[in-house]
């Protein structure tokens, strides 16, 4: 992430891997890959960020990891998301919305 | 967060540390190889993908590490890292772990011990009883507000009346001859009120306690007795069959109703008993008349109450208070002026709390003073450690390590050093509490004295340990977080900037040291003094060359007229020994570790003023025994053979007794009431020291053994010789075989041992701060030495150019003493003030373990003795020069050329 999006917090990196995730299985490229998409190239996940949160939230048990094979036949950790993963995604995405559309009225007004 | 995910991840990172870090790798590896594939996809070649794939990754360890950083189990690992780091720097300094490893267990193991002791002397509540919160010692208070014991009949009284207290039980604690008359053993047992095991909670191991069949108060109704779990296991073998055997207690046969649990023993703290037997036994066991339960004046319990739940210990007090009071006007020949009171179990002045407390509370304050000054040396140690781990610490600082995790990294160091300090420390306290024994003086029962660790002692050697560690550390620890960078890395030397301002804060350290020292020094020098000057008062009678015995005739089933008779038959046979000068036998024992007993006196002519106490010492002798202890008569005559049972009753008195209440005239031919009858008095003996060698001049009256002499009183017998009075022993063991064989000879011992037993606990008490004191002192000296040691090399190099410019080698060695006086003058300086304040406390402690007595106090006069405090400030400043010595030596024997190339 450049300078000017590095103080985004650490909860919103979080929503954004457990989005970029979703169904599928993911590694660490393909999931800064994704993020990159579907944000439409706003956010670039570096892997001085990206790989602490991966891990922590491995731990946190919101995603479970195995080794599987790439595109091109390599070896890489692959992420999917838990039971608790697909909550906590679900409750973070909600929360967001609200804090987006509380921001945007705020804005709004004169 | 899971908390179990959470738990399983801390163990397996920590657990399969070497499988996590290379799928880590693995994975990190694959990120920039499938990078550098997007790449190559993209055009470029592969070797140029690479090398932009990895610039464009960010450094690989760094991502490492911050993965490491955010793990579960960073925090535990990080610790484990400073714990490792730390043993390695300690055994790369071996000498100085091991000093401080060694110091830190003195001072921590002696302040455990001390707190050990204090523990279960004075803050142990009772052993097994029920509630012991709610239980109170009940005391008797005279005039002058002194604690005695309480009599059976104000007992009764006390147990029938008061409304807020749920039971009020009393006890006897006396030895007991148990078993046949050759193999009788002595056994120190409880003569108790029935309800005793009732009003304390006790519950019984094997069958019953007494219950309400023996709370009757008929003498002699109550033939049975409770024996200890120690006892039991040591003498029945655990029978479980020992219950309806009977027990031969004092030639009569009692039946065992029951065994105590095992952790009871009593109702003195930390006194170890092992047979309660109901007091309207006492009679029979011990040939006292069944009137003499009765007499009010008898004061010879210990009483215990147990407060009812809701009930403070104001309210009891005042109800007491309000009946002592109705009942010193009822019985006002026998309890007039007396009052009562409740205390705490744990301020109750009888047993070895009261003994005890003094010394204990000192102790406890010297160790506390010991472990400051191992902190303070601890502290120095380091602060030098730390000047020569700058470099160290910057680097590591230039490398990214937070200031944080250095000052963690200090302080880890030291609390493994105090940890391990606080280990061996404990390991020895157990042992060494068990050397409280030697504190209590022979002929008293052992002490009980738990060796288990217990919790309350393992908190507070913790507790120390957190205040060793936060004192010695705290300092050094900011200190190395505040180390500058440059300055550090720049810097050839040894000396810093920060140097100079290390050499301060060891300085102050060193003069906090000497003044600590100082102050146990003089705390010591005092009690040494005071207890010289006891022992080299003349006690007013000579107990030299005389063997003391002790004979418990009851256990023998003698009655009064029969022990009478054996006292004049040895008397005879032993004066026709060969090498026998005096002999003589009497109740009470002078200076001795059991108190006079007194008697409340009326004499004729004389008024006494409203309150005053009429209680006057005695002691109930033979004829010769004023002869014996060389005790001269001023006036009048001594007791003869003619002062029998038949004839009129006579008195000596001392010249204090005669003072008072004869206002110094002729006490001859006076007459005085006392133990119920009209007594002449027929001379005037000698003042003596009675109770403690420390006393003021007291009052004191002698009867005849013969006209006074009563069964309930104790018998001390007494042989002068030419040389060893323990040459004696055996002969008197003979003819007292000859005339009975049955008889043992009890407690035999020099009389000077005995008389130089009231001053036990001051003797130990007296060793033990000599021991700390010295040990402050080698500490501060140690403290010094290291400074100056210090001091020397870093200035090695100034010295060198002093020499080459043309100082002399005394110069230098002036140079580095004078600079130790400085320091160890400052400090006792700050000592002086210090000891002065302390030894006001000091002042007001008291050496006595019964009321009534005249407490040796350490008070006026002694306290503010120059000669101590100049002593030890003088002798301190020795310490301090000679420990400088070396240093200062090689200072001197620097050669100058060396030294000015030395980095």
């Amino acid at each position: 992430m450049d300078s000017r999006q590095s103080n985004l917090l650490q909860g919103t990196l979080d929503l954004l891997i457990l989005k970029a995730i979703g169904r599928r299985e993911l590694h660490g490229l393909g999931v800064s890959r994704r993020i990159e998409q579907i944000t439409q190239g706003t956010f670039q996940v570096k892997p001085g960020s990206l790989f602490p949160a991966l891990h922590r939230m491995e731990e946190a048990g919101w995603l479970s990891s195995s080794w599987g094979e790439s595109e091109n036949n390599r070896r890489a950790r692959y992420y999917r998301l838990t039971k608790a993963g697909q909550r906590q995604l679900g409750e973070e995405a909600a929360q967001w919305t609200k804090v987006a559309a509380a921001m945007t009225s705020a804005l709004k007004a004169t | 967060m899971n908390l179990g995910a959470r738990i399983w991840s801390i163990i397996r990172n920590l657990a399969f540390r070497h499988k996590t870090e290379n799928d880590l790798d693995g994975e990190l590896r694959a990120y920039v190889d499938m990078l550098a594939d997007e790449k190559v996809a993209a055009g470029m070649s592969p070797s140029e993908a690479r090398r932009s794939a990895l610039v464009e990754f960010g450094g690989v360890e760094q991502v490492r590490q911050a993965v490491r950083d955010r793990r579960a189990g960073a925090g535990l690992e990080s610790l484990w890292q400073d714990v490792r780091y730390g043993l390695r720097t300690m055994a790369r300094n071996p000498g100085f772990a091991i000093l401080a490893v060694l110091m830190l267990a003195v001072g921590i193991g002696a302040s455990t011990t001390a707190f050990d002791w204090m523990d279960q002397i004075l803050l142990r509540p009772l052993d097994g009883v029920t509630q012991p919160q709610n239980l109170v010692a009940l005391v008797s208070t005279t005039a002058n507000h002194a604690y005695v014991p309480i009599s059976y009949p104000d007992y009764q009284d006390f147990r029938d009346r008061l409304r807020l207290v749920e039971g009020v039980a009393v006890a006897h604690p006396t030895a007991l001859s148990v078993g046949k008359e050759e193999r009788a053993e002595r056994v120190w047992g409880e003569l108790v009120s029935g309800n005793f095991f009732a009003v304390l909670g006790v519950k019984p191991e094997l069958g019953r306690m007494f219950s309400s069949a023996e709370y009757g108060d008929k003498p002699g109704a109550f033939p049975v007795a409770v024996i200890s779990d120690r006892f039991w296991r040591t003498h029945y073998g655990s029978d479980p069959r020992v219950v309806g055997r009977t027990i031969r207690v004092n030639s009569h046969e009692l039946t065992i109703i029951g065994v105590a649990p095992p952790d009871f023993h009593g109702s003195l703290t930390a006194e170890a008993y092992d047979l309660w037997v109901p007091y309207m036994e006492q009679p029979m066991l011990n040939g006292v008349e069944a009137w003499m339960l009765r007499d009010r004046g008898n004061r010879n319990m210990l009483a215990i109450a147990r407060l009812k739940t809701g009930v403070t210990l104001g309210q009891a007090q005042e109800e007491l208070s309000a009946l002592a009071g109705r009942m010193a006007v009822a019985d006002a020949d026998m309890d007039q002026g007396m009052g009562a009171t409740l205390l705490p179990l744990s301020e109750s002045p009888f047993g070895p709390q009261g003994l005890l407390a003094g010394p204990l509370r000192i102790l406890m304050g010297i160790s506390v003073l010991l472990l400051l000054i191992v902190c303070a040396n601890v502290a120095s140690l380091l602060l030098a450690r730390a000047t020569a781990r700058e470099r160290e610490f910057s680097t590591r600082l230039a490398l990214g390590a937070g200031r944080w995790r250095l000052i963690r990294q200090v302080l880890t160091e030291i609390l493994l050093l105090t940890g391990i300090g606080a280990a061996l420390g404990i390991v020895s306290v157990p042992w060494l509490s068990r050397t409280l024994q030697l504190l209590m003086p022979p002929g008293q029962p052992t002490l009980d004295l738990n060796t288990r660790l217990n919790l309350h002692v393992l908190i507070f050697t913790a507790g120390l340990c957190v205040l060793a560690t936060v004192s010695a550390g705290v300092i050094p620890a900011l200190q190395s977080g505040r180390t500058e960078l440059s300055a550090r890395i720049n810097e050839g030397g040894r000396s810093g900037v920060a140097g100079r301002g290390r050499h301060r804060l060891r300085s102050i350290l060193v003069i906090s040291e000497v003044a600590l020292a100082l102050v146990a020094l003089v705390c010591a020098g005092l009690f040494v003094r005071a207890f010289e000057e006891a022992r080299g008062i003349n006690p007013g009678f000579d107990p030299n060359h005389v063997l003391l015995t002790q004979f418990y005739l009851a256990t023998n089933g003698y009655n009064l007229e029969q022990r009478k008779e054996f006292c004049r038959q040895l008397g005879e046979k032993m004066m026709s020994a060969p090498g026998v000068v005096d002999v003589a036998w009497s109740d009470g024992v002078p200076l001795s570790f059991e108190p006079s007993w007194w008697e409340d006196l009326e004499v004729r002519g004389y008024v006494p003023l409203p309150g005053e106490n009429m209680k006057i010492f005695r002691n109930v002798v033979s004829p010769d025994y004023l002869k014996l202890m060389r005790i001269p008569l001023m006036t009048g005559r001594n007791f003869t053979e003619q002062d029998n049972e038949k004839s009129e009753l006579v008195m000596i008195v001392n010249q204090t007794f005669a003072q008072r209440f004869f206002a110094g005239q002729d006490p001859v031919g006076r007459h005085v009431r006392g133990f119920g009858e009209w007594f002449t008095v027929v001379g005037e003996a000698r003042d003596s020291k009675y109770n403690y060698l420390g006393e003021s001049p007291t009052p004191y009256f002698y009867v005849p053994f013969r006209q006074i002499y009563r069964a309930d009183m104790q018998l001390a017998f007494y042989v002068k010789v030419h040389g060893d009075s323990g040459a004696m022993l055996p002969i008197l063991r003979n003819k007292v075989r000859e005339i009975d064989p049955n008889v043992t000879v009890f407690d035999a011992m020099p009389l000077q041992e005995s008389v130089g037993a009231t001053l036990y606990p001051q003797k130990l008490a007296a060793t033990l701060l000599m021991i700390l004191g010295a040990l402050a002192v080698l500490l501060a000296a140690l403290g010094l030495y290291s400074v100056m040691a210090y001091a020397v090399v870093q200035r090695t190099q100034e010295i060198g150019i002093r020499m080459a410019l043309g100082a002399r080698r005394i110069d230098v060695l002036g140079m580095v003493e004078w600079q130790a006086l400085i320091l160890t003058g400052a400090g006792l300086a700050v000592g002086m003030v210090l000891a002065l304040a302390c030894s006001r406390s000091l002042a007001s402690l008291s050496f006595t373990d019964s009321a009534m007595g005249g407490g040796v106090t350490l008070a006026g006069e002694k306290v503010m003795n120059p000669l101590i405090y100049a002593g030890a400030a003088v002798f301190l400043a020795a310490v301090g020069a000679l420990a400088a010595l070396l240093p200062a030596h090689r200072a001197a024997s620097v050669e100058p050329m060396r030294a000015l190339r030395t980095d």
